[in-house]
């Protein structure tokens, strides 16, 4: 997801992310898994490609029962 | 002036509405405070303080009781806020002894601390002062004085297509930086503007932001946001909702025309720089690619670099005549100006300046940095849709002992995005290093900038690159001139997100072949003149939608000195 900000190669997108990068992550995120709950807790665990994983994988855990 | 306005007004809107009356008050709380901690007029003050309701506070009450305020960005790291006090000695230091915290947050709820310092009251007259990420030390110092200040205030109130008393502006666009401090702050307040800062600079966020309130409401940010916005599949209809500005880098065409499509509403430009604020506008989209100078001010083109008229220099210690001289400021933007229309039109950088995210960052700041590092031998940084930085390590460095020290020097937003480690950086036949992103984009391994898992292996097993056919420079060839100017014109189209697909030497660029808009042309030419060390006129610039790939390589290959322009 994060290699569609500015058309890159997934392979490119590097571990650390960034503010911008977070803003059009959590709009992608949106687009496909509906509105998230944001608090401050949740956005710190989105530093990084790894934190957004796991992130991800809660939010989904739920939902795939 | 700033302040004056009925008592209930509201004039700011953060955490909630703040009116007129409310204002007042605060500012007149700080005032006691920062008098109390010994400031008096003609005495200096740095606010460290990212946006919010206390920065804005010290910020007027400081000027209240007639100090120079000096405003350090919140991102800097200790390392960086040190060098800038030492440079800039103030007697008080304002920093946040608690803040809300917190990731894309438009603004901040912060209880602020006052710390003495030993430095000295104002050394000019001065109202404010600024750092730029300069070229050479640090940064430069940028002063302006209130005059400037009441200047550019006016010059909004003067530029139509500005929001109006009872209206509202929505700001994503930092109120420390000039865009958010003068076109969203001051002039809001002179004008009797509701400014609100979104509590989340999230799409959902800004777009629940403007939702909130019925007023006539601009938004005010930088062209990320716009792609951000655009990007909304199905937003929510805002009436309220009159139309969006930006300053910084021009808006890519095809985002610009989703947003405008998905909001309705138009999408103006602001050129200015740090230095004197404001100089050119197309709030209403139809000077597009060019902006209207701003009245009261003139600019000029002289080789080929955009002045603009400012009677007293802005920068504080040695004068630099490359910088400002004789009544004129040097932009070190490329541009031309249109001896009929007065129209601007802003080409690119001459220098290594550019932006992320709205923030101005020289890319010789970020490789000094660098190259003073122990661990590092050799630097390269350029921007290839990020920072991006090429480096040789000494003998047993590891690249997370220079990630570790260059997140000490830099912000966050001046750090390379990745550390690319190679045997060796590659060099021209004059011994100069190449900084083309795209030849350097070929060569060696890269190790992420966190410290990620393949990142110290990568490092380790970098060897020496093999330099491309296209570094070699000994081309006297004719057809192999032809050939290495075609492909770099592919590569730069690629590069500026142009398919090249079905585009051969007979496509033309403009709209019956590859179909360049008119900047990315110019963009096209400033690269080809950069990279090939020619120049073209104006008339060839307006020709090149009606040249062939062919036609235009040939009319190239001659002008094209043998050893490259570096």
């Amino acid at each position: 997801m994060l290699a569609t900000y500015g058309d890159r190669d997934p392979g490119q997108v590097p571990e650390a992310i960034d503010s911008m990068e977070l803003a059009w992550l959590l709009h992608q995120i949106a687009q496909r898994y509906g509105d998230i709950d944001l608090d401050d807790d949740l956005l710190a665990r989105m530093s990084t490609v790894t934190g957004v994983v796991e992130v991800l994988a809660d939010l989904k855990g739920p939902v795939a029962g | 002036m700033l302040l004056a306005g009925p008592d209930s007004d509201i004039c700011l809107y953060l955490a909630g509405p703040v009116s007129r009356a409310e204002l007042r008050r605060l500012v007149a709380q700080r005032h006691r405070a920062l008098a109390g901690a010994g400031l008096g007029r003609g005495g200096s003050v740095a606010l460290c303080l990212a946006p919010s309701l206390a920065f804005v506070t010290n910020l007027l009450a400081s000027w209240q009781i007639g100090a120079q305020v000096s405003l350090l960005d919140y991102r800097l790291t200790s390392h960086e806020v040190d060098g800038a006090l030492q440079r800039l000695l103030p007697q008080l230091v304002v920093t946040a002894a608690h803040s809300s915290g917190g990731q894309l947050r438009g603004f901040f709820e912060i209880t602020e601390r006052v710390e003495v310092y030993p430095g000295r009251p104002a050394a000019t007259g001065h109202a404010v002062i600024q750092l730029s990420s300069g070229s050479t030390g640090p940064f430069k110092v940028i002063a302006r004085d209130a005059a400037s200040l009441v200047d550019e205030v006016k010059r909004y109130t003067m530029i139509d297509g500005v929001p109006r008393g009872g209206e509202r502006i929505v700001s994503l666009a930092s109120m420390v930086h000039v865009l958010g401090l003068v076109g969203g702050l001051l002039y809001g307040l002179h004008a009797g503007v509701n400014l609100t800062i979104p509590a989340r600079m999230t799409a959902e966020g800004v777009l629940s932001t403007v939702a909130a309130a019925d007023l006539p409401t601009t938004l005010l940010g930088v062209p990320f946001h716009i792609e951000l916005l655009a990007a909304v599949d199905r937003p929510p209809t805002l009436p309220q909702l009159t139309g969006m500005t930006t300053g910084g880098e021009l808006v890519r065409a095809d985002v610009r025309d989703r947003f405008v499509q998905r909001y309705g509403v138009r999408l103006g430009n602001m050129y200015g720089m740090t230095e004197v604020g404001v100089i050119g506008t197309d709030l209403f989209g139809t000077h597009r690619p060019a902006v209207m100078p701003a009245p009261g001010l003139a600019v000029r083109e002289r080789d080929g670099e955009l002045q603009v008229s400012v009677p007293v220099s802005p920068y504080l210690g040695d004068q630099d005549p490359t910088r400002w001289a004789d009544g004129w400021l040097h932009t070190r933007d490329a541009g031309t100006v249109d001896a009929r229309t007065g129209l601007v039109r802003i080409l690119g950088r001459r220098d290594s300046q550019v932006s992320v995210g709205g923030l101005k960052v020289d890319l010789t700041e970020v490789e000094h940095a660098l190259a003073g590092l122990p661990e590092v031998t050799g630097a390269v940084v350029v921007f290839d849709r990020a920072i991006e930085a090429y480096v040789t390590l000494a003998d047993g460095a590891q690249v997370s002992a220079v990630e570790q020290e260059t997140a000490t020097r830099l912000a966050a937003y001046k750090r390379p995005r990745r550390l690319h480690v190679v045997g060796q950086l590659p060099r021209t036949a004059t011994g100069k290093l190449v900084r083309d992103r795209v030849v350097l984009r070929d060569i060696g391994p890269s190790a992420p900038a966190a410290g990620a898992d393949a990142g110290d292996e990568a490092a380790e097993t970098a060897g020496a690159p093999v330099p491309s056919r296209k570094v070699t420079p000994t081309m006297t060839d004719e057809a192999s001139r032809f050939e290495e100017i075609r492909q770099f014109v592919l590569d730069a189209l690629t590069d500026m997100n142009y398919s090249t697909d079905g585009i051969d030497n007979d496509t033309t660029f403009g709209p019956a072949g590859a179909d360049l808009e008119s900047l990315a042309l110019a963009e096209l030419a400033v690269r080809v003149e950069d990279r090939f060390g020619v120049k073209f006129g104006e008339d060839e610039g307006e020709a090149l939608a009606g040249m062939t790939v062919a036609e235009f390589c040939h009319t190239v290959v001659p002008r094209v000195h043998t050893a490259p322009s570096q």
